[in-house]
């Protein structure tokens, strides 16, 4: 055994006395000294939120609470480990889940039982090395630096080919996270010619799907499926593609197949949810919202949206008793979150409003407007266009046009949202109204990004800046103010030398823009002029 | 779920399931216990123990036959056809059977170059190798070899034992149509085979499919347990 692993902090976690004991007595046979237990997912992330441990073993199934990968989820969200973290997910039996990759925080290695000392420590033996080599890629993730972690993708396949395809996988990942769509076509082309590889082939229709070939995606997808009916990442991207394309049904019927297979995430449920909600099947979307709600039932990265939407269903359904009941459990569960309030409030309202109860209904409002008041310009788009139509539905037409102004400005650009909110106008027979709007605001925008380009231009590099600011302080969620304001703060750099605060304000608002919308197309032009090599340092 | 809708086959898998797990707290234990009776001494009970080990492992890589196979019929085993390091299967079956196989003495030679991979299902294809060298442990005089290799674009994988080798019965016919041969005499039910010749089956590169071949020869003269996966 390595000195590294017989120094290593272990926990176990396993709900079963006697898998626990077993597990413990294995490790400590490893000769690792430092092995503590947990019985169940609360346990665990106390104990992980105490220590920082090398090694996790965890049970996938934990009886009634989180189970492992929860607790994984958990305990990677809190910071309770760190990259070099080993995170081993024991199982009795392979599922779905360990094979189809949609989730977004992965353990290390599935172990299936039953396991013995010999494979437990050789697989142990085998992560450490395969944690070090990765390390850099993982830091580089971490630090949110795409541009290194692909570098040193690159650097590794030319150093060791023995396993390529673990690295091109990553590198393909991040290809597509930084919106490098041809190069990530190239490497997936270049696996599929040799072997239909269904997360290649997966990675081929996102391309397709981000370039806006709906139809290539949809066939590439479906092609995945038929090869590998288990790849449910490929039934979630084809049930996007399908709703892309305006074929809503069919999406609720991947998702249906998919949920069928994979019951357990919260993401595909919620998804299903509102595809079925928008097909008027509310039995469906009903049971959709109400196993999203259950499956984060003991996480703390619950999902409001998911509640929200249950009490519209149920209101939808004639049942605004039950609506009000979700709503008020709403509230209390996201208690700290005003945004939720408002949301809540907003609903409500509009519950109210359809059972003729006008009172209630414009109490409810009230508390709505209050609490809006309390924190300008920081409302979500749902939550927006939630408390749009809620006011519209109780005639407030000004202020819901203000609220809808503020949001489209915010997002001149996103036509997407502009099609929502001009079907909310529609829907309440304003539509010349909400047209009229949408073109307004978005002229605003435009006006003031030209202003600061032009003084930008003139050289006049500060007074442009603090316009552009000025601007995103009242548009907090539009990508072409951050991403002028980017693009005028390196050629500052450019004329005057470059400066820490202005370097690390660029990399947030960088960061930013990734975050709201990947496949910004300048977002790469700009980390390419920051990072010119095309990659920096070796990580 | 009402009482009436839940079909016999589904009842067996859960059982098998809920037997499995009782059955790998009972070798674990069995393990300390055989290795307690070693160093205190007690070879006798430590080599009873070795075959009653090597009973419990058999059982247990047939429940797992069983329930992949109950699943791969309804279509909800979660096939995953990756690439993989073949020698760290290897590694990981041969040390998932090295007690059993040194209670009775058989050297187990690996030949497979470390960056040897390819693609497979790992779990299935472990549990190919698993129940191939149970059967090798049953009719070796003291020697197995697993070796691997790829040529004309398949996964080669031999497991060759220094035994009698296959009656000429067997060899007649399919390794598949063997699997057909149930005798409770010999212990053979031809469930090893059946799973064995499915799994490569379901093992295909474009029109290719993987193939199941038993023979005899190989580097020491006796029975050849060979999957062929494109």
């Amino acid at each position: 055994m390595s000195a590294s692993l017989a120094q290593a902090r272990i926990l176990v976690v396993d709900d079963f006395q006697g898998m626990r004991t077993i597990l413990r007595d294995i490790v400590r046979a490893m000769g690792v000294t430092r092995v503590d237990t947990a019985a169940n997912g609360k346990e665990a992330l106390q104990m992980l939120r105490g220590s920082r441990y090398d090694v996790v073993i965890c049970d996938f199934n934990l009886g009634p609470g989180l189970n492992g990968q929860q607790v994984l989820d958990e305990a990677r969200l809190h910071d309770y480990i760190g990259v070099s973290t080993i995170w081993v997910m024991v199982t009795a039996e392979k599922t779905a889940e360990m094979v189809m990759g949609a989730a977004e925080v992965k353990p290390d290695e599935y172990l299936l039982k039953p396991i013995n000392q010999s494979i437990l420590e050789s697989r142990l033996e085998r992560l450490i090395v395969k944690k070090q080599a990765l390390r850099g890629i993982e830091e580089a993730i971490r630090a949110k630096d795409y541009a290194a972690a692909i570098h040193r993708c690159d650097q590794l396949l030319q150093a060791d080919a023995a396993r390529p395809q673990e690295f091109l996988r990553i590198k393909s990942d991040l290809q597509l996270k930084v919106g490098d769509y041809d190069g990530a076509k190239a490497l997936f082309e270049s696996i599929l010619a040799v072997r239909s590889v269904p997360w290649a082939r997966t990675g081929l229709g996102k391309v397709y799907f981000h370039k806006g070939d709906l139809e290539a995606a949809r066939n590439t997808f479906q092609q995945v499926l038929d090869e590998n009916r288990m790849f449910i990442e490929a039934s979630d991207w084809l049930a996007r593609t399908y709703d892309a394309l305006g074929e809503r049904v069919r999406a609720q019927q991947v998702l249906l197949e998919a949920v069928k297979l994979s019951p357990n995430s919260a993401s595909r449920q919620k998804v299903l949810g509102e595809t079925a909600h928008k097909n008027g099947d509310l039995g469906v979307a009903q049971a959709a919202f109400e196993k999203t709600i259950k499956i984060s039932e003991f996480s703390s990265n619950k999902n409001p949206a998911a509640y929200v939407a249950l009490a519209k269903v149920l209101s939808d359904s004639d049942a605004p008793e039950e609506a009000l009941k979700v709503l008020s459990r709403t509230k209390g569960v996201f208690k700290d979150s005003t945004e939720v309030a408002i949301q809540a409030a907003a609903v409500e309202s509009a519950v109210y409003q359809k059972t003729g109860q006008q009172d209630l209904s414009d109490a409810a409002m009230a508390q709505a407007e209050q609490l809006l008041a309390s924190q300008p310009g920081k409302l979500s788009q749902d939550a927006a266009l939630e408390v749009a139509q809620a006011m519209l539905a109780l005639g407030r037409k000004d202020q819901a046009s203000g609220l809808m102004r503020d949001l489209v400005k915010n997002h001149h650009e996103d036509t997407q949202l502009s099609n929502k909110v001009q079907a909310l106008f529609e829907q309440a027979q304003m539509g010349a109204e909400g047209r009229s709007l949408i073109a307004e605001s978005r002229e605003e925008v435009i006006r003031i990004n030209n202003q600061g380009v032009t003084l930008a231009k003139q050289g006049n590099f500060a007074e442009g800046a603090r316009l552009l600011r000025t601007a995103l302080q009242n548009l907090p969620g539009s990508e072409v103010v951050m991403m002028n304001l980017c693009g005028l703060l390196i050629g500052q750099m450019r004329a005057q030398g470059k400066s820490d605060a202005l370097m690390s304000e660029v990399m947030e608002l960088l960061e930013r823009v990734r975050e709201l919308n990947p496949m910004n197309e300048k977002y790469r032009q700009y980390m390419n002029a920051l990072h010119p090599s095309g990659g920096r340092g070796n990580g | 779920m009402a009482q009436d809708d839940i079909s016999f086959t589904d009842l067996i898998a859960s059982s098998i399931h809920d037997m499995k797990n009782s059955l790998n707290v009972q070798i674990s234990e069995l393990e300390k216990i055989s290795d307690q009776c070693k160093k205190v001494g007690d070879l006798q009970a430590y080599e009873d123990l070795g075959g009653v080990i090597y009973q419990a492992n058999r059982m247990n890589s047939n429940l797992i036959q069983l329930l992949s196979l109950y699943k791969l019929d309804k279509a909800i085993y979660p096939v995953d056809i990756a690439e993989c390091s073949i020698a760290e299967v290897i590694e990981d079956v041969l040390l998932q059977n090295k007690s059993v196989m040194d209670f009775k003495s058989i050297t187990v030679t690996m030949d497979c170059s470390a960056d040897c991979t390819w693609y497979i299902d790992r779990d299935l294809v472990a549990g190919v190798l698993l129940n191939a060298l149970n059967n090798a442990y049953q009719y070796t005089q003291d020697k197995i070899r697993v070796a691997a290799q790829i040529q004309d674009g398949c996964l080669e994988l031999r497991i060759e034992d220094n035994g009698q080798g296959y009656p000429s019965s067997m060899l007649r016919d399919e390794a598949t149509a063997a699997a057909k041969g149930v005798s409770f005499l010999t212990g053979s039910t031809g469930l090893g085979f059946y799973f064995s010749s499915q799994v490569a089956h379901m093992h295909k590169n474009g029109e290719r499919r993987g193939v199941l071949i038993i023979e005899n020869g190989g580097a020491y003269g006796g029975g050849c347990f060979v999957v062929r996966l494109p």
